[in-house]
């Protein structure tokens, strides 16, 4: 007969369970001890978060910064806001979240969902729109005739500002399409067309987008501390009509900036992951509703 | 739903359940996504599992970290162990560094197994041998943070 096991905060561990392999099955009567773990674990991770990729908005009273040219300069490390809801999900600002797909675009979003792993987790880019719908900070280094963007992944897109461009009768298919910038005002518009048609996610959820996706975003530095862009998403293979998205992310203290990150050099999880985002939540992000909770963890002068 | 789901398939209902999600949502903040790819396209939010092994191979490497365990099952075999973390760079931040695995070390990891029923966890927290407990989410990837 196997002997009944606890840990030393007395959970009991069920006869079946390995030495090294537990399961979790806590009792009431842990209540409070796991109270005490759980709580000093969240104000661990909180503070961590918090240094992290989403950042709370805040007002600013610092004016925009303007480049010698008298045009708003961009330039700075991005991070999004808590108040960016919900996170990944293109269809943010629609009621609902229902994006207007047409068959074809539900066919498609069908075919994400159940033949495609994610591109970006293969180390494919993103793209536009996608980048801004990302939980990810970027970094933005804005000149008087060009603007980079600067990616986690350790991708980039250039855009030309210059009024007199025109787009290309057939641009070869990419990820961020064939981008042209001009200004209206303090308004950096960048139209883009020429976009790839496979292995692209025009969000985290996979929802889909076509090679006759047109998008156009128009950005603004209101301040010193935020940057904001509204953007047109055109895609009549796939969305019944335009639709819109927009977002404002907050600048980043001075010595944060974009890591080295190559994304294939150790992409173990590949062979592990499935088709599809996973489900997606009733909010609108992916994930699962009611995750099991891990034990708790183990107080620290136990061990 | 997802039920907390013991590797041999036993459903457990906990009165903490409620706590510790709450605790999470927390944590997570404003739910934004991130990751690299989502948690629910690799991992099974049902089967929480906790391991305790010996350190065997680190992988300090984007776009994950990975460490590798030795762990005993209850018949006394050692079971080999996938251990994936965030991106260095996150965890560093956090206070997390490459040193603080050392092979032959004897760690403790609490997360999630794959869907695909492979020997490999989200190690979404883990205990340090000196007892400090860091946080190895992705963080914004959909899961439990």
């Amino acid at each position: 007969m196997t002997k009944r096991r606890s840990d030393s905060v007395g959970r009991a561990f069920p006869p079946s369970a390995s030495a090294g392999l537990r399961l979790f099955r806590p009792g009431i009567r842990t209540v409070a001890s796991y109270l005490v773990a759980v709580l000093a674990f969240v104000a661990v991770s909180t503070t961590a978060h918090a240094q992290g990729l989403t950042v709370q908005d805040f007002k600013s009273n610092r004016p925009t910064p303007r480049m010698a040219n008298g045009k708003p300069d961009f330039s700075g490390y991005w991070k999004g806001t808590t108040d960016t809801k919900p996170g990944g999900n293109i269809g943010k600002d629609l009621p609902g979240w229902k994006l207007p797909l047409t068959p074809a675009g539900e066919a498609a979003l069908k075919h994400n969902l159940t033949a495609t792993v994610d591109p970006e987790a293969v180390c494919i880019i993103g793209g536009i729109p996608r980048h801004n719908a990302s939980g990810l900070p970027f970094e933005v280094l804005h000149g008087a005739k060009k603007i980079a963007f600067l990616y986690w992944y350790s991708y980039f897109r250039l855009i030309p500002i210059d009024a007199a461009l025109k787009h290309s009768d057939d641009p070869d298919p990419s990820f961020f399409g064939e981008e042209i910038g001009k200004w209206e005002g303090d308004t950096l518009v960048i139209d883009s067309i020429g976009f790839k048609d496979e292995k692209v996610w025009i969000d985290e959820n996979a929802n889909p987008h076509s090679d006759a996706l047109h998008v156009v975003e128009r950005w603004t530095r209101p301040d010193a501390d935020h940057i904001h862009v509204e953007t047109l998403i055109e895609d009549p293979k796939f969305y019944t009509k335009p639709f819109t998205y927009s977002r404002t992310w907050v600048l980043g203290k001075p010595d944060e900036q974009i890591q080295e990150y190559s994304c294939s050099e150790n992409n173990v999880d590949a062979a592990h992951l499935g088709f599809g985002p996973g489900p997606i939540r009733p909010d609108g992000t992916r994930g699962y509703v009611d995750p099991a909770p891990l034990p708790p963890p183990i107080p620290r002068t136990a061990k | 739903m997802a039920k907390p789901v013991a590797a041999d398939g036993v459903v457990e209902h906990t009165p903490m359940k409620t706590l510790l999600l709450a605790a999470g949502i927390l944590v997570a903040g404003g739910g934004s996504l991130a990751a690299h790819h989502s948690f629910a396209a690799e991992f099974d939010a049902s089967k929480a599992i906790r391991l305790n092994g010996t350190l065997t191979k680190v992988e300090w490497t984007n776009p994950h970290i990975y460490f590798y365990l030795d762990v005993k099952d209850e018949s006394g075999n050692v079971v080999h162990w996938t251990c994936e973390s965030g991106a260095p760079g996150a965890l560093s931040r956090r206070g997390w560094k490459r040193g603080d695995l050392k092979l032959g070390d004897t760690v403790v990891v609490d997360g999630y197994r794959a869907k695909n029923g492979a020997n490999m966890i989200d190690a979404r927290r883990v205990t340090l041998p000196d007892g400090r407990i860091v946080s190895g989410a992705s963080a914004g990837d959909g899961g439990p943070q």
